[in-house]
């Protein structure tokens, strides 16, 4: 059998990783220890040295495009193994995206050279498995050091002392599956752990507080169906209504640095651009692709923009830098029929603005009762950072911005 | 007899395994006139290994029988005396020759209680000294156990050291049914602290002679004491083995094995007999099936003896069959991960 080459795990909360340049090319004999290729994580380059000895085959993957951790990328024959394509997972190479940027703080992970098993091919002994079931472990992420790569108690242990941020409070952590279960048991996939522990850390640690606020959307729908026949006619997409408020939040964020601000130990960052994330959702996962310097777009661009954002999305061909390091961010489920809602800030982050779906209501107006176009607003503040009064400044802008569009011009 | 006084110089004494197996014998005999001795030079020769001595001068040449060079006869003979009421206990001079007696105690002695709806049962000791080590070449040094382990109706027993030889020896006697005792010829010599009052080992309980964490390590007859040797060489390179000596390998102590897998979450099985089809083999399924499975942290690994009749060259002799060193450098790369 051919040795399996594959992306190895060398930072703890690594998803994906690049190879950043091969040393070898097909056909190439190597030894077992030998540098093969390169990769980078967010943080470094690092070497990845050969697990066998024989010639290397079928390199699957082109330096720079980011794939999983695990993802087979090319494999050695030993000596006298004929050098046919071997049977490889579908869709090995497939570029991936991960939800958010990997944590910033962890230290890096056990063996470079360790060789993680591809799912198909896991290598884990009874005991781990049976430790992984009980902490809803995935072992697809642990690193196995034993013979071949094989995942043993030690390493079980190893992964989950060290599992971040998880440990010190119970009732973030899996819940251990006792005796027989109900059901069926999932476990998280690499986004939605990250997912998991972003926020509840961010629930933890970050003291939420929420303004609501009940704005007419008259103006704002003029606006847009004006905007929409301008942009017929010069070739750009329907502009959506989350765009606009994302474009209204980026201009009156200039006025609320504080708001587009992030926690950084004991200080605040306050942020020189604007990039607003848009929260989406992913066959069940959620995403947050990131409007890149949103202060300094347009209609037409920031729509394109949105639509480039949502279909690389589809395809997965974003780049996890197209999905993190936001200093804003903007959920809107008002499609769904959701009158309102508060969401969970995206950290290090310090607020976040929650949409629900427009709606004729009664309101007085002039002295009269009247229908009037209405949706409720939420923002979510960092209290360690943002002040009441800051966050109702910003929504008093929001409103009379969304209100009176034209101001902004 | 006054047993305090005989407590109090059980306390001190030591007998040689073979002398065990005679006090025994004897034992059994002063209190049941219908247990006799039966076999090839048990009688005024004193058994090919000495363990009869001198019971033919207490009992008589009616209970201590030299028989015919008849393995076969031997056998037969003590099925039928043993249908009738009598207590016998035979010797097969070497174990080996065990193959000649095949028909009566697979066929006959394993399944009379059950062919006669239990109107008829077997109540014989077969005693076998077996194993390697003696130069005794390939004919005379086997260790056959595990065929009669394999037969339903047969109770096989291999005790390690002289407290267990006599105690189990004297609970085969009782037993209704047929035992068969391997004694390894290399134990006969071996010493140890044996009461001297008639004792019962209980068959089929194994006996933990060390307790550890990181390896269960089970072996039985010579073996567990081999693993017992191991075990201390082991503790001083930090690894701690648990020993378990099974004592009897039918019925098997499967609970104290997978308590102890549970509990180590790595398994060595150790036997003399050639490893392929063995006793390591039907430890390992038993513990691939049960429960325990789930504790396993390495793959279980047999030491057992080579695919080949043991050789008479005693280098190789020495090679064919795991010894000390061997048991350490298996437990060691289970518990280091070197195992593949």
């Amino acid at each position: 059998m051919p040795v399996e080459v594959i992306l190895p795990k060398v930072d703890m909360d690594m998803e994906t990783g690049t190879i950043e340049a091969w040393h070898v090319k097909e056909g190439d004999l190597v030894r077992q220890g030998d540098t093969i290729f390169e990769i980078g994580t967010n943080k470094a380059v690092m070497e990845v040295e050969a697990p066998a000895t024989g010639a290397i085959r079928n390199i699957k993957v082109e330096t720079g495009v980011p794939i999983s951790v695990g993802t087979p990328v090319a494999w050695i024959y030993l000596d006298g193994e004929a050098a046919t394509t071997p049977s490889e997972p579908a869709a090995a190479a497939a570029p991936v995206a991960a939800a958010t940027a990997v944590s910033k703080t962890e230290a890096p992970a056990a063996s470079v050279i360790a060789v993680a098993p591809a799912s198909s091919s896991l290598r884990a002994t009874p005991l781990a498995r049976r430790i992984a079931r009980q902490n809803a472990l995935d072992l697809k992420t642990v690193t196995g050091t034993g013979p071949r790569g094989r995942i043993g108690e030690v390493d079980v242990k190893r992964h989950l002392e060290q599992r971040p941020r998880c440990a010190p409070v119970q009732e973030t952590c899996p819940a251990p599956v006792a005796g027989a279960s109900e059901g069926r048991l999932q476990p998280f996939s690499a986004i939605r752990r990250i997912v998991a522990n972003r926020l509840s850390e961010s629930m933890r640690s970050a003291p939420h507080f929420y303004l609501t606020s009940e704005i007419e959307m008259s103006a704002a729908r003029d606006l847009l169906g004006r905007l929409a026949k301008r942009h017929e006619r010069v070739g750009v997409p329907k502009p959506s209504l989350t765009v606009l408020i994302a474009r209204v939040a980026a201009r009156i964020l200039r006025d609320h640095p504080v708001i587009n601000a992030s926690v950084e130990g004991e200080a605040t960052r306050f942020h020189e651009r604007i990039d607003i994330g848009i929260a989406m959702e992913r066959d069940g996962d959620l995403v947050v692709p990131v409007l890149r310097d949103a202060g300094g777009m347009d209609m037409p661009a920031m729509t394109r923009e949105f639509a480039r954002l949502r279909g690389g999305m589809a395809k997965r061909t974003l780049t996890p830098a197209e999905l993190g390091g936001g200093t804003f961010t903007i959920s809107n489920l008002g499609m769904y029929g959701v009158d309102s809602f508060t969401a969970i800030i995206n950290p290090p982050q310090g607020a976040i603005l929650a949409i629900g779906r427009t709606i004729d209501k009664p309101v007085g107006r002039d002295g009269q009762i009247v229908l009037r176009p209405m949706a409720n607003f939420t923002l979510s503040s960092d209290h360690r950072i943002v002040d009441g009064v800051a966050a109702a400044r910003f929504m008093a802008d929001l409103r009379e911005a969304l209100e009176n569009p034209e101001l902004l011009l | 007899m006054p047993s305090d006084a005989l407590d109090a110089v059980s306390e001190i004494r030591e007998l040689s395994y073979a002398e065990a197996v005679r006090e025994a014998l004897g034992q059994a005999m002063e209190a049941d006139e219908r247990v006799f001795l039966f076999g090839e030079d048990v009688g005024v020769y004193g058994g090919a290994f000495g363990v009869s001595g001198d019971l033919v001068h207490r009992f008589g040449k009616d209970r201590v029988i030299d028989t015919p060079i008849s393995e076969l006869g031997i056998a037969g003979a003590a099925v039928g005396a043993a249908i009738t009421g009598m207590r016998p206990v035979l010797e097969i001079q070497f174990s080996d020759f065990v193959t000649l007696a095949m028909e009566q105690l697979v066929n006959q002695a394993a399944k009379i209680r059950f062919m006669f709806g239990g109107k008829a049962s077997v109540p014989m000791v077969v005693r076998l000294p077996g194993g390697s080590g003696t130069g005794a070449a390939a004919q005379h040094s086997q260790s056959l156990e595990a065929w009669f382990a394999h037969v339903p109706g047969l109770k096989v027993l291999q005790p390690s050291t002289p407290h267990d030889a006599k105690g189990m020896l004297l609970a085969a006697i009782d037993d209704p049914n047929p035992v068969l005792i391997f004694e390894h010829k290399l134990l006969y010599k071996t010493k140890g602290h044996v009461p001297a009052e008639a004792y019962r080992v209980p068959i089929g309980k194994a006996a933990i002679r060390r307790e550890g964490t990181d390896v269960t390590i089970v072996g039985s007859s010579i073996m567990a004491r081999k693993a017992e040797a191991a075990a201390e060489r082991l503790a001083a390179d930090g690894i701690s083995a648990e020993v378990i000596d099974l004592r009897s390998i039918r019925p098997i102590d499967f609970t104290t094995i997978a308590e102890s897998v549970r509990k180590s979450h790595r398994l060595l099985v150790v036997y003399e007999g050639v490893k392929t089809m063995g006793i390591g083999a039907e430890i390992s399924a038993m513990i691939s099936e049960s429960e325990v499975f789930d504790f396993l942290d390495a793959p279980i690994i047999r030491l057992g003896g080579a695919d080949a009749p043991i050789p008479y060259n005693p280098v190789l002799e020495k090679a064919a069959v795991p010894q000390e060193d061997d048991i350490v450098a298996a437990a060691t790369n289970l518990v280091r991960r070197g195992e593949a």
